[in-house]
């Protein structure tokens, strides 16, 4: 199958995806008949706003969340040369997330906004992770990259619990944030996601080359006259910006960096000027799925993305960490 | 060495041993009896002890006797039984980065106690320890029943086990997630480790248990050092390795699963403690394990008293503490000895 294909098939499950994160819901006047008739006319109906006021923000962020996460997944892989490796695997997720909790709790340490929060939580837990697991040097030991991260994920969240004793409204906010509960977001969230998503598309393929390189190990790079490092810290810098824009706009999705890549992996091949483009799609697809299951699961109440993204991506990492014997 | 040379070498030891398990004894009664006084209610010693021992003049009877006694002895028992479970689990796996969190135990408990609360609201909270107990075995099962299947590095067994905790803190999720508010309030500072709300009742239905399992362990310490030696050498020595193994692995569970069911999850506990008590008073098990609880028993209790003495009237969960201090202590333990291994 040539690769025009390929994308083509995986851009109408995307589609497709996103129709079914429409459709689904508790409204009956509302389905795959009318459904292109709503979007595209305003006809005053109550199900004309149910779709474009409530429904579609919420469409639109779980695919660009999806489509970032993925993204950040692929370039801390090809960074770390390590399979397991993802945003909630090393900690970045939950950095993120204390990031906004300490902006909700305590105002006055807010910098700029939420999505500036987040994306410092992300780096420094980062760094963190990096630091404890032997730094940029290229001498990362990949099991201990994993329990570090592990680590400084354990601690962030418990932090982030901590949020919850303070009081109780915060903690019915806190909660419902944490399990990446995206019923309530609004169109406004997605125009600065999407640019994020364009950006870190952009930016994921000008690394493409270099996370190739790297893919061949430090030796091979240098030969080849280019610096590891660099592409290194460059590809941990995206991951952690791409990381904290989604975890400010829809909380701490976990699993989705680790899942995408590999499923992508196994079409798409190795290549990573062939493989961003299908991470980016599928990334998107899967939480558009995501969301589409999560209203579905308990119908008519809904259960958070979060939840279903954990349920789905958990039991994968365990199959994944036993597998990892041959990397180690 | 001469045999009396060996003798005077042993009592030195013994009585070395002996000062530090008393004094590790004494700084655990201090840190019960000032944490007694903490609180939105700060309470003076002299009205502590007038309460505790009924002696005449001011007392304070419902809040210490009602409210904080309670907890704190289930903070002493918590402590204990998660610091003998690491112990055990870090003796039996020989794998210092093992505890009862990292093999997954506490996660398995845990969803087992959220799923039996919210899906059986009828059967009384008593049966809480049983269902934890089940689901503890379930995750520790699991991690070793790969770890048996594969022989493991350290660091691989604890990735296995972090990962089956993944799936276990999933589960709990979605039931935390899908239930109403009211039925979740419960579970949900239980499941930070909190010793909020606790009472007599909760001591009543884990002492017993507790205290059979914590016999049980203290049986085991000669064994548990023949197996440190490395299954070759126990084996040459007359132990039968495999049901050895199975049965301390199963004492320790079951002494992490009771204690999650009363308090929840304390992660680190069971991790730290071994290493502090290992680290004043050597390897021989005999020691160690009585060291070792009482170090749990001491950092439980300390957590729930300073979480309390932060900022009354809040309160921040002793769970939320130790992971607060323990995660740091497993990233030192890790680097720690990964250059041993390397070397």
């Amino acid at each position: 199958m040539s690769l025009a294909v390929r994308y083509a098939l995986l851009a109408a499950a995307v589609l497709i995806a996103a129709l079914l994160s429409l459709v689904i819901g508790p409204r009956s006047d509302v389905g795959l008949g009318n459904i292109l008739h709503l979007l595209f006319v305003d006809d005053g109906s109550l199900a004309r706003s149910t779709v474009v006021d409530l429904r579609l923000p919420r469409t639109l962020v779980a695919g660009l969340v999806g489509a970032n996460l993925a993204l950040a997944g692929l370039a801390l892989q090809a960074v770390t040369r390590n399979p397991l490796a993802s945003e909630s695997i090393l900690g970045i997720n939950q950095g993120a997330a204390l990031g906004v909790a300490i902006a909700v709790t305590v105002p006055s340490l807010m910098i700029v906004n939420l999505d500036v929060m987040a994306i410092i939580g992300a780096i420094a837990a980062g760094f963190l992770t990096f630091t404890i697991a032997g730094g940029l040097t290229g001498r990362l030991d990949s099991i201990r990259l994993v329990l570090a991260g592990v680590t400084v994920g354990a601690f962030s969240f418990a932090c982030v619990r901590f949020t919850f004793t303070l009081e109780d409204n915060l903690s019915r906010l806190v909660l419902s944030w944490v399990s990446a509960d995206i019923s309530a977001v609004r169109l406004a969230q997605a125009g600065p996601l999407a640019l994020w998503a364009a950006l870190g598309l952009a930016a994921s393929l000008l690394l493409a080359q270099g996370f190739n390189i790297l893919s061949l190990g430090d030796g091979a790079s240098q030969g080849l006259g280019v610096d590891p490092r660099r592409t290194r810290f460059l590809g941990a810098l995206l991951a952690a910006i791409l990381t904290g824009a989604s975890v400010a706009a829809a909380g701490p999705v976990m699993f989705v960096g680790l899942v995408v890549p590999h499923l992508c992996r196994l079409w798409f091949g190795q290549n990573h000027r062939h493989l961003i483009p299908a991470v980016a799609l599928g990334g998107a697809g899967l939480v558009l799925l995501a969301d589409a299951m999560s209203k579905l699961v308990r119908f008519p109440y809904e259960t958070p993305l979060g939840t279903i993204c954990a349920l789905i991506g958990a039991p994968y990492f365990l199959i994944a960490a036993i597998r990892a014997r041959r990397m180690a | 060495m001469t045999g009396t040379a060996t003798v005077a070498l042993r009592r030195h030891r013994d009585r070395r041993a002996l000062l530090l398990i008393g004094g590790a004894a004494v700084l655990t009664l201090l840190a019960a009896l000032w944490s007694l006084g903490v609180g939105a209610v700060a309470i003076p010693v002299d009205v502590i002890v007038n309460t505790l021992f009924n002696l005449d003049g001011e007392k304070q009877t419902y809040i210490i006797m009602r409210s904080r006694l309670p907890r704190i002895v289930l903070a002493l028992m918590a402590g204990g039984a998660l610091a003998l479970s690491g112990t055990i689990i870090q003796a039996v796996i020989r794998n210092p980065l093992a505890s009862p969190g990292i093999i997954g135990i506490n996660s398995g408990a845990a969803l087992f106690a959220v799923g039996m609360t919210i899906l059986l609201p009828t059967v009384p909270q008593t049966w809480l320890p049983l269902a934890a107990s089940l689901g503890g075995l379930t995750a520790a099962g699991i991690v070793m029943l790969v770890a048996h299947r594969r022989l493991l590095s350290a660091a691989h067994l604890a990735l296995i086990g972090v990962a089956v905790g993944f799936v276990f803190e999933s589960g709990v999720d979605y039931f935390l997630i899908t239930s109403s508010d009211a039925e979740r309030s419960a579970p949900l500072i239980w499941l930070t480790g909190s010793l909020w709300g606790r009472t007599w009742d909760h001591v009543g239905m884990s002492l017993a248990p507790l205290a059979v399992l914590a016999g049980m362990a203290m049986v085991l310490a000669y064994r548990l050092d023949l197996i440190t030696l490395g299954e070759a050498t126990a084996t040459g020595l007359g132990l039968d390795v495999g049901r050895q193994r199975l049965i301390m692995l199963s004492v320790a569970t079951l002494l992490a699963s009771v204690s999650v069911a009363v308090v929840g999850v304390m992660g680190f506990i069971g991790l730290m403690a071994p290493h502090i008590a290992r680290h004043l008073i050597g390897g021989g098990h005999r020691l160690l394990l009585p060291l070792a609880m009482l170090v749990g028993m001491l950092l439980v209790t300390l957590a729930d008293g300073v979480g309390r003495a932060i900022a009354p009237p809040i309160e921040v969960s002793a769970g939320i503490l130790s992971a607060l201090i323990g995660a740091p202590f497993f990233v030192y333990v890790m680097l720690t000895t990964a250059s041993e291994q390397e070397t």
